[in-house]
């Protein structure tokens, strides 16, 4: 019997052993794909996780000359100061605003767009059409800056010398114009790129489903009512509920260079992100712009974390996880 | 017959629906064009007749704008060439990095796949935020006012971008292939770069592309990192162009100095000639990519 464990045990030495050696042997086989990724590991420390230990910055009062390890801990404090400006209801109140009617919009402009294009979709001109709609997002938010200059500039704008010649509007230094103009820009610039995903949705319907309602004596409207929008459904919620996570993020050129920066606009195209770099470059308040940032992450994230437990709730394969 | 196809048959109360989505998209082009138009024309217009006021159809077509950049082609030129240099080499170190993080992902039987994927993925659901991330890549790397501004913060290597590549290295490239290659004695990194690579062409041209137009058109980091002129790629020179302007509307011009300054910035259609020379590059390959870029516009949509 004791011969046998004595057996028993020097075989499971052997078998121990024997792993030892097999996962020396797999990480060897394996150094070749550890290798591949370390370049992308190290830029994600130092690009993504380093940062996250960043937002301890908003707890500290931040001093360059002590440097920031040995800055004080401050607390609250630099949420406090954010959450009693002005600044903080005016940029908040924005960024959510302007999300909010802009998802409902880009949503409905896509659709519809994409439903138009489909119905031309066999003439020869789509295929000229749908490149030249898609244009616009290609072009950088500084270009951008230069074409709306070209349209709203006080002296020699094309709207002020051709539509209002005899009093000149001051479009750069009147706040309340510019809910209005941003969404155009916004429109010229990204609507014919989200309503490529719908186009391909479409693209993607059973021809046979309208040939028999066509038979059926179903027009067109109807046709658009009954099976594709029914069938677009999952998409456009899926696509909504993305876009919720991202309510708290704004589009910085957008907001920051195609109003050229200008201080007496902050009323109406202030966001969370023009903040923070106004905050952190121009005004060296490092503390407030801190705050503001990391309010924005923690948000963020937390909203993105919801929109995606519904968005699986759904449609497990477009969910990030 | 293959005429006869591509015709649209249209029953009766069908006409009207179609014509009317044809006037909206063409309506839509157009409003799509148009700026672009206006800012054309404006660079190819003479000074004198801009004094009235920028037009579609200038009173009097000139050159002027572009002779006048090329007068001034030193700084344009070296904020042009350093564009592309950002442009080319971010676009490869960005598709090398994406591709080679994606390969070990895609691997069944590389056991620390999942910890990996989740350190990837946590990535793309929260980040520091900007001014984190701005005190880091300044107080720990010091990129200020180097090049590497350009390149380093944000997305040389996106999360999102590397699941795409894993995705498609599953979806297309069969296990077997990999086998194979292993039993007739290939490394994992010839596995790479002679099996892997080639055979997902679609998916790294439109990663590439995006990642190219992202580094063209990268002007944040200019104005978050750089302040030396000699680092400006050209959004960012047509950025601080567009700011010095802001600045003269803003100063009493009857003041000496600023109206000598004012004298030596390019003139009216000379600005929308250097933002027309940086839309260029985008204007000329866009036809032959966008077929692409559309593709990828799709895949990139849903995924958020």
């Amino acid at each position: 019997m004791s011969e046998n464990k004595a057996k028993s045990s020097e075989f499971d030495d052997i078998l121990k052993q024997q792993k030892k050696l097999q996962r020396k042997e797999q990480l060897k086989n394996d150094l070749p794909l550890y290798l591949m990724m370390l370049p992308g590991i190290i830029y994600l420390i130092c690009n993504n996780y380093l940062p996250m230990f960043g937002i301890l910055l908003a707890f500290k009062r931040i001093n360059y000359a002590m440097g920031i390890f040995k800055s004080p801990w401050v607390g609250l404090d630099n949420f406090e100061y954010l959450f009693k400006t002005k600044d903080a209801f005016t940029m908040i109140r924005n960024t959510i605003a302007y999300n909010a009617v802009w998802i409902v919009m880009d949503l409905a402009i896509a659709v519809f767009i994409a439903l138009c294009m489909n119905e031309i979709a066999q003439r020869k001109i789509a295929k000229v059409i749908q490149p030249i709609i898609c244009f616009p997002s290609m072009v950088s938010a500084v270009i951008l800056s230069f074409l709306v200059y070209a349209f709203l500039s006080q002296s020699y704008g094309y709207l002020n010398t051709v539509f209002f010649k005899d009093n000149p509007v001051q479009w750069y230094t009147t706040a309340r114009y510019w809910p209005f103009i941003l969404t155009i820009v916004h429109i010229w610039q990204s609507a014919g790129q989200s309503s490529v995903i719908y186009m391909a949705s479409i693209g993607g319907i059973d021809k046979s489903l309208y040939e028999s309602a066509r038979i059926d004596g179903a027009n067109k409207l109807e046709q658009i009512r009954y099976i594709t929008l029914p069938l677009l459904k999952p998409m456009i919620i899926m696509m909504l509920l993305l876009s919720i996570g991202r309510i708290f993020n704004s589009d910085f050129g957008l907001f920051y260079q195609v109003p050229l920066g200008n201080g007496m606009l902050y009323e109406t195209t202030q966001t969370i992100d023009t903040f923070v770099y106004r905050a952190l470059i121009i005004n060296n308040n490092v503390g407030q712009s801190s705050a503001a940032s990391v309010f924005q992450a923690v948000i963020g994230f937390i909203l993105v974390m919801i929109s995606n437990l519904l968005v699986r709730k759904i449609n497990p394969e477009n969910s990030l996880f | 017959m293959a005429k006869n196809k591509n015709k649209i048959k249209l029953m009766k109360g069908e006409t009207g629906f179609h014509y009317t989505a044809l006037v909206i998209m063409i309506l839509m082009m157009l409003f799509c064009v148009v700026p672009l138009i206006l800012m054309l024309t404006v660079s190819l217009s003479s000074e004198a007749s801009l004094v009235r006021g920028y037009r579609f159809i200038p009173e009097q077509w000139s050159l002027d704008a572009y002779f006048f950049m090329w007068a001034k082609r030193a700084t344009i030129l070296r904020a042009y060439g350093l564009t592309i240099l950002i442009t080319v080499v971010g676009t490869i170190i960005s598709l090398i990095m994406t591709s080679m993080f994606a390969y070990p992902l895609s691997r069944k039987d590389f056991k620390p796949r999942n910890v990996v994927a989740f350190i990837l993925f946590f990535t793309m659901l929260f980040n520091g935020g900007m001014v984190a991330s701005y005190m880091v890549w300044t107080r720990l790397f010091h990129i200020k006012d180097s090049i590497l501004a350009y390149l380093l913060p944000g997305s040389l290597m996106g999360g999102m971008n590397v699941l795409l590549v894993r995705n498609y290295f599953n979806a297309n490239i069969p296990y077997s292939i990999i086998e194979a290659a292993r039993l007739d004695g290939a490394h994992d990194w010839t596995i790479y770069s002679k099996i892997m690579v080639p055979l997902s062409k679609p998916i790294m041209i439109t990663i590439g592309l995006f990642s190219a137009l992202g580094y063209w058109n990268n002007w944040t980091a200019g104005i978050y990192y750089i302040n030396n002129p000699k680092l400006y790629t050209i959004q960012v020179y047509l950025k601080k162009l567009m700011d010095s302007i802001q600045f003269l509307k803003t100063t009493d011009l009857s003041n000496e100095a600023v109206l000598l300054a004012s004298r030596s910035l390019p003139t009216e259609s000379a600005r929308m000639a250097v933002a027309i020379i940086a839309l260029i590059p985008i204007l000329a390959v866009y036809p032959f990519i966008q077929k692409e870029l559309i593709k990828g516009m799709v895949v990139g949509g849903v995924k958020g």
